[in-house]
């Protein structure tokens, strides 16, 4: 980020930034950036708080204003503990959605692909009355049938199913393995009433609870065992969050 | 939290051993007050119109975002998988602040918005991205736009 606001101001444009990484930005010096404590994935601080937003962002635009530099500046909140106007937040989020109760004995390969094949039917329409509440999906690639398919197949059978991406099949997976989770995350809330998880609430629920999340490290197990070297960095680093593998 | 000290490993080791680039001389150009600026967002988030190209790789590459481009038609195709998500996924404001944005236009706090807003991929070596960089500067000038706002992710 810092090296992009250095190349476009040498090239003579203003530039202000938004810094998530303080160590990152004190060593390339940027010419005006704000630092923020905000966790990675939220630059402008929080969801659906537009107050908070607009203050992260009047701070960044107001260093463009400063006589000289380079400027470093620290945003002086911490992130809300909860969204305004609600009651805090539970400890331990639980998904509104309920999968069948047995999913935990389901060890073999076969019981965990109908385990999934169960959760997508079952969050389907969860997810549909997001969609036609909000009119917006962030899945940017695949219906929800066709990402699990492809994973599925490619974890567990020879026959992929490629549904017609014309990409390296490497890309095609990280862009399923994401369009996945969005799925899951937009169903999860979908429910009136439920209070969107945190990140790491989300992630624990997804990777520890739900057999999407099994089949996605058999994906990365097998990405691994490939010869080509972009299934086996994707499956190393871009599929499962350090620390969750 | 997007603090070094606080974070758990084994990403806090991976982000502290991320290469960063040094840079000899400090440029600063210095501008109108911000009540006259034309704001454009440069983005890492790895952003792009639905249908657009998906973001493949580390090569520094950028996308173009049309000013009048509404949340349901941007989407995120990053290549990481160690940050969140489910900002983006509830309010496109948390990555991308363009609603704040036009309200401050609205109001008059900033000049103007943009034409064209654009998105790099993050995970990309800087040294990569600086030739598109470059030439991104001078279809900044052609818009207009005398501050950029980079935003990472």
């Amino acid at each position: 980020m810092g090296a992009l606001a250095y190349y476009l101001e040498e090239e003579g444009i203003p530039t202000t930034q938004i810094s998530l990484i303080r160590e990152h930005t004190e060593f390339i010096r940027p010419p005006r950036a704000l630092w923020v404590p905000f966790e990675l994935g939220h630059p402008l601080g929080a969801p659906e708080n537009p107050m908070l937003q607009r203050r992260v962002l009047l701070a960044a635009l107001g260093l463009l204003e400063a006589p000289a530099g380079p400027v470093l500046a620290d945003f002086p909140d911490e992130v809300p503990e909860s969204p305004p106007g609600t009651d805090q937040e539970p400890a331990v989020w639980a998904c509104p959605v309920s999968f069948a109760p047995h999913l935990k004995e389901e060890t073999d390969r076969e019981k965990l692909r109908s385990a999934f094949r169960r959760e997508v039917a079952e969050l389907r329409p969860w997810y549909d009355l997001s969609f036609e509440r909000s009119g917006r999906t962030t899945m940017g690639n695949f219906a929800p049938e066709s990402a699990s398919k492809l994973l599925d197949s490619y974890a567990f059978s020879e026959a992929l199913e490629r549904a017609g991406q014309n990409l390296p099949i490497a890309v095609v997976l990280r862009l399923a393995a994401h369009d996945l989770k969005a799925f899951y995350f937009e169903a999860a809330i979908a429910r009136p009433g439920s209070t969107p998880p945190g990140s790491a609430e989300f992630n624990r629920w997804f990777w520890t609870e739900t057999a999407a999340g099994r089949v996605l490290k058999a994906v990365q197990k097998r990405c691994m065992n490939e010869e080509d070297k972009a299934l086996r960095m994707t499956g190393a680093m871009l599929l499962v969050p350090l620390g969750q593998a | 939290m997007a603090r070094l000290d606080r974070m758990p490993e084994p990403m806090r080791s991976h982000l502290a051993n991320l290469p960063c680039p040094s840079f000899e001389n400090r440029p600063w150009i210095q501008g109108e007050a911000l009540s006259q600026r034309r704001v454009s967002i440069i983005s890492t988030a790895g952003l792009h119109r639905r249908g657009d190209r998906p973001f493949e790789g580390a090569t520094g590459d950028y996308r173009v975002i049309p000013g009048d481009i509404m949340a349901k038609d941007l989407v995120m195709t990053h290549i990481s998988t160690n940050f969140d998500r489910t900002g983006f996924q509830q309010d496109w404001n948390v990555v991308f602040p363009l609603d704040r944005l036009r309200e401050l236009a609205g109001e008059g706090m900033i000049g103007s918005v943009a034409a064209y807003h654009y998105s790099f991929m993050g995970a990309a070596d800087p040294a990569a991205m600086e030739p598109a960089a470059r030439n991104l500067a001078g279809l900044l000038k052609g818009d207009g736009v005398d501050a950029a706002l980079l935003v990472p992710v």
